[in-house]
């Protein structure tokens, strides 16, 4: 039988997370309602908040006209094979720093973060270079090698953390039963950092959505541009289309948000209390 | 038996044969050492030379781009902005999105909890043109929306200039990168706090712990070396975080808003002094790696005592 | 868990190779391997190759001309292809400085202006561009035009459309202040001033040192003086009397006439003000009325423009700034020809009409005869507007680039590229700091950076 009590910190637990939760969403929904809104009127009326008239306009141009459905599926393929080949990588890398190289796997943990040091305006020239060297210039698969410079340092950093949480009983009891050191980690520990994995593959996901210097100087032609170049095209000198880029805003956050509702019911479940036998 | 002899002679885990170890390892060493190694030495070279964006050639002039960068008063002045962005971010970002975490943990109604954490997710979708955009919009010093709010709920008397204002220009970037970053930490901290088992908080509460006990002595313990890492690593983006405020206020006014790396684009991009850009990334490098090992003393003390 | 791993890791190799065999074909570069044909656009012989195109009309009717007319010409030589990338205007100087170094650059592209075109010349990047000029004819073109964009008596550069800056204002607020149409700078200031209430500013002076407009003022106040940026030697002017008054004039109209929030302006927040009707005044090229007309279109019928204000009653007549938007080919290109043969393609009247008639009276013909042609002439707008855009076509033949008075330099193009006079100017209104020494330390900090570009 289960009492509701109302502590004060349940109580300003919900408050906290009420303020934050409108001051994260109000952003996101002005952009989405100013989408809807024509063209002249973000300018003519720039305090109103709901549009005089709904129209779809801005989206169709922007997804028809401008061919941002190709950018969306350049997009999708760099992030999520991104995602995918860092987060695989690095949970490997993180285990076998954990359980087979402790102490140098220490200094190998710290050198990751000096990959982080340079400004990434300083990186793009050389990587641009090695791209060139090794014929992947204007690839999608030479931005994705490039892309897991930032993202596998930070995921093997944190999966690092999340495996140092798992107790070796585990693993010593799965050694017991016979399985082999792959099988260990793919069965049973693999399963208990699943938390930390979502975790860290929803941030290398978003990263290489949004990422904007690297796609622009490494990508040439615009059937191969991601989504966040594509926006920028859209700030012209001469003449700005507000509408346009409030919908072509909004088509890039929406994915990121998306996606994170799809797994993010798998960040929860941690530790189950029957691994150990 | 078998278990004990290979336990024995670990050094600190379960040792498995050569192959297995390599194989879990090298492909995240591989791709970090080819991807780390070139531009550190380019830009190491760089910074000893006189190269231009638009020149292909350049002489060595040894130690005068150094001494040019640590002449220069802007340089002085955009680190010290980066000190003051990077404290002011990291803290805000870590408290915000602590208290969210641990708020988050209080909410027992799992549909309400996915509701707030997606929420939480949102300003972390944004990328940095869009989060401009949006700011500045709302920001607006004619008829943006905060400023008047402001107005119309009698809490200043005029619109205030949030960004063009020098003395309020670093605490409203500071506050728009709380709202960008704040999120990140909230969701790794709260992954960390499921990974501690429930049964500690049982029986810490049949023992009559009280909660800030429970606080101080299970959940710290447990999430300190995760949320400590995870600290560090904000420190050393947020410090280099370039996009944000380019879009934002491109280091105005009068150099008010600029960091180190709007300073280096400045030098090497706009000015087109590659060598001198080289120079100052040199010398973030630096300041950067002294920095982390700071923090790594702290906690190896922390892992000590786990 | 195990087949889950495994099937993700064949779902990778899968998507890898997908988009491994797509890329292969241009991973190799962008250059074909037909064989080069040497000779200019001669309709008997054939053209063949591969060309890419970079520009910056990222938006509507502009980027459907020009690909139109690529679409037309490749028609007529099937064994052409032309891709063209557009990037927004800050992307594309990004891109090709960073190309120098990555090899990543065009056969033939735009240049945001002359200035552009000296710094390109300056990388030693372009490719002459005589065969061009010869064709379609050097008379037809603007002699300052081609001048701007000469080296070494060889030209490397044509304008493909030109506009220039005259004072904008907005008819309705005037009449109901009973107030007249401005013709010194003296007067501006007064009027401006009085318009700045009700919500309404008078003149916006936006300072972004991502963008020109700083500079840009400040060369209009000088010029009407008969002065000069530059000096004869190309070193900066900022600390000359007319100068300073300059600077000085200015930050007055930023105090009393301009919303604080432009300190951070760049040209697109400072222009959509005017679009949004907050100012009276404003200083743009013809560009003014396709933004106007986009935004409030019931303003359209509102707003005029006048030549630039001149120092005092009776001085002459005088242009600040004229702008030529560049057609260059690069000297990488392995098919120039084919470059040279598509630009001819552009300027032929009818292409050339439809893409003017994109942005009418925002962007002017570079070339003679245009205007009176039929198709061009009737053109809606522009009968409309047609006294503004005489206006602004006297200025456009009358002006020179910022800081071209000297001929073209690399120095003039550093001039409007490097934010300095715009940091100078946020200096003096944030910190206070004097204008005698903060234009003395801008001019320095422009003289060292000539002094490393310029070699």
């Amino acid at each position: 039988m289960k009492k509701k009590k109302l502590s004060p910190s349940v109580c300003f637990s919900y408050i906290f997370l009420t303020i934050l939760s409108v001051m994260c969403v109000f952003p996101l929904l002005w952009l989405l309602v100013s989408a809807f809104k024509s063209s002249g009127e973000m300018l003519a009326n720039p305090t109103s908040f709901f549009p005089r008239e709904w129209t779809l306009e801005n989206f169709k141009t922007v997804l028809f006209t401008l061919n941002f459905t190709v950018n969306i599926k350049n997009s999708l393929i760099v992030a999520l094979i991104t995602t995918v080949i860092a987060t695989t990588v690095s949970a490997l890398a993180a285990y076998g720093i954990i359980r087979f190289f402790p102490k140098l796997g220490d200094i190998m943990t710290k050198l990751l973060i000096t990959t982080y040091m340079f400004p990434s305006i300083m990186l793009v020239i050389p990587y641009a270079v090695v791209m060139r060297t090794i014929h992947l210039t204007n690839s999608r698969v030479g931005l994705v090698l490039v892309y897991m410079s930032f993202s596998v340092p930070y995921a093997v950093w944190m999966l690092v953390g999340f495996f140092k949480t798992v107790p070796i009983a585990i693993e010593e009891s799965g050694r017991i039963d016979g399985a082999n050191r792959f099988q260990v980690f793919t069965t049973l520990v693999l399963p208990l950092v699943r938390p930390g994995l979502v975790s860290t593959a929803i941030y290398v996901f978003i990263n290489a959505w949004n990422e904007f210097l690297y796609a622009l100087l490494l990508i040439s032609s615009s059937s191969k541009q991601t989504l966040s170049v594509a926006v920028k095209t859209l700030e012209g000198a001469d003449i700005l289309n507000w509408g346009s880029m409030m919908a072509a805003s909004a088509i890039v956050v929406l994915p990121s948000i998306i996606f994170f509702c799809l797994i993010q019911n798998k960040i929860a479940g941690g530790l189950a209390d029957g691994a150990v036998k | 038996m078998n278990l004990n002899r290979r336990l024995r002679n670990n050094s600190g885990g379960i040792n498995g044969s050569n192959t297995t170890r390599w194989f879990f390892v090298l492909p995240a060493l591989a791709i970090v050492i080819c991807l780390l190694i070139y531009p550190l030495m380019s830009t190491l070279v760089y910074s000893f030379t006189n190269k231009t964006m638009t020149k292909t050639t350049f002489k060595v002039i040894g130690l005068a781009n150094y001494i040019s960068v640590l002449k220069d008063p802007a340089f002085f002045s955009a680190f010290g902005h980066s000190l003051l962005w990077t404290a002011g971010s990291v803290l805000g970002q870590v408290i915000v999105g602590f208290i969210g975490a641990l708020s988050l943990n209080q909410v027992k109604n799992k549909k309400i909890q996915n509701v707030f954490r997606i929420c939480a997710i949102i300003p972390w979708a944004f990328p940095a043109i869009a989060t401009a955009m949006v700011w500045k919009w709302m920001l607006n010093g004619i008829y943006g929306f905060i400023p008047t709010s402001l107005v119309n709920l009698g809490l200043t008397n005029e619109m205030l200039q949030f960004l063009s204002t020098s003395q309020l220009v670093m605490p409203t970037l500071m506050f728009i990168n709380v709202w960008f970053g704040a999120p990140m930490i909230l969701v790794n901290v709260f992954a960390a706090l499921q990974t501690i088992p429930q049964d500690q908080y049982e029986a810490a509460q049949i023992d009559g712990a009280s909660s800030r006990q429970s606080f101080l002595y299970i959940t710290a313990p447990h999430i300190r070396t995760v949320v400590g890492l995870l600290v560090v690593l904000r420190t050393v983006w947020v410090f280099n975080n370039f996009d944000m405020i380019y879009m934002i206020t491109a280091g105005g006014p009068a150099g008010a808003s600029s960091t180190m790396p709007l300073y280096i684009y400045d030098t090497g991009w706009t000015g087109m002094m590659v060598g001198k850009a080289s120079a100052a990334s040199m010398l973030l490098l630096m300041f950067l790696i002294l920095l982390c090992v700071l923090y790594f003393l702290v906690i190896r003390r922390w892992e000590k005592e786990d | 868990m195990k087949k889950i791993f495994s099937m993700f890791l064949a779902a990778l190799l899968l998507s890898t190779c997908l988009t491994g065999c797509g890329d292969s074909d241009s991973a190799g570069g962008k250059n074909s391997q037909t064989p080069q044909q040497a000779n200019s656009s001669d309709s008997g012989k054939a053209l063949k190759g591969e060309i890419t195109f970079w520009h910056c009309f990222t938006q509507g009717v502009r980027m459907e001309a020009v690909q139109a007319a690529a679409d037309s010409f490749m028609k007529d030589n099937p064994d052409v292809t032309i891709n063209i990338e557009t990037m927004s205007w800050g992307d594309f100087n990004t891109k090709w400085k960073a190309g120098i170094t990555t090899g990543d650059l065009p056969d033939m592209s735009i240049a945001q202006n002359t200035g552009e075109v000296a710094e390109m010349l300056n990388a030693e990047m372009l490719a002459p561009i005589e065969n061009v000029v010869s064709a379609v004819g050097a008379d037809r073109f603007s002699e300052n035009a081609l001048a701007d964009m000469t080296k070494n008596d060889t030209k490397y550069g044509v304008p493909y459309y030109s506009h220039a800056q005259v004072m904008w204002y907005r008819q309705d607020l005037l009449e109901n202040a009973g107030l007249s149409v401005p013709k010194t700078w003296d007067q501006f200031r007064e009027t401006a001033a009085e318009l700045t209430k009700d919500g309404v500013y008078g003149a916006g002076v936006s300072m972004s040192p991502n963008d020109l407009l700083c500079t840009r003022y400040l060369n209009y106040y000088v010029r009407s003086g008969g002065g000069s940026l530059l000096n004869d030697d190309l070193t900066a002017n900022l600390t000359s009397d007319l100068a300073l008054d300059g600077i000085r004039f200015w930050v007055d109209v930023y105090q009393n006439c301009s919303p604080a929030e432009t300190i951070n302006y760049t040209v697109n927040d400072h222009a959509t003000m005017f679009y949004q009707g907050i100012t009276a005044f404003d200083f743009n090229s013809g560009f003014m009325i396709s933004g106007v007309a986009g935004n409030r279109e019931d303003l359209l019928d509102s707003i005029s423009c006048a030549p630039l204000p001149v120092m005092k009653e009776g001085d002459p007549y005088y242009s600040a700034e004229t702008t030529h938007i560049p057609l260059v080919i690069w000297k990488n290109s392995k098919h120039p020809e084919i470059c040279e043969a598509f630009i001819e393609y552009l300027f032929k009247d009818d292409n050339y009409v439809e893409f003017l008639s994109a942005v009418p009276v925002g962007m002017l013909p570079s070339l003679a005869g245009i205007a009176d042609l039929d198709a061009y002439k009737t053109n809606e707008t522009i009968v409309r507007f047609s006294d503004e855009a005489a206006v602004i076509t006297d200025a456009v033949n009358n002006g020179r680039a910022i800081g071209f008075e000297h001929g073209p330099s690399v120095q003039a193009g550093l001039l409007t590229s490097q934010g300095i006079i715009e940091n100078m100017f946020q200096d003096i209104v944030t910190n206070g700091t004097d204008v005698a020494e903060a234009a003395k330390n801008a001019e320095t900090r422009l003289n060292e950076i000539f002094s490393t570009q310029a070699e």
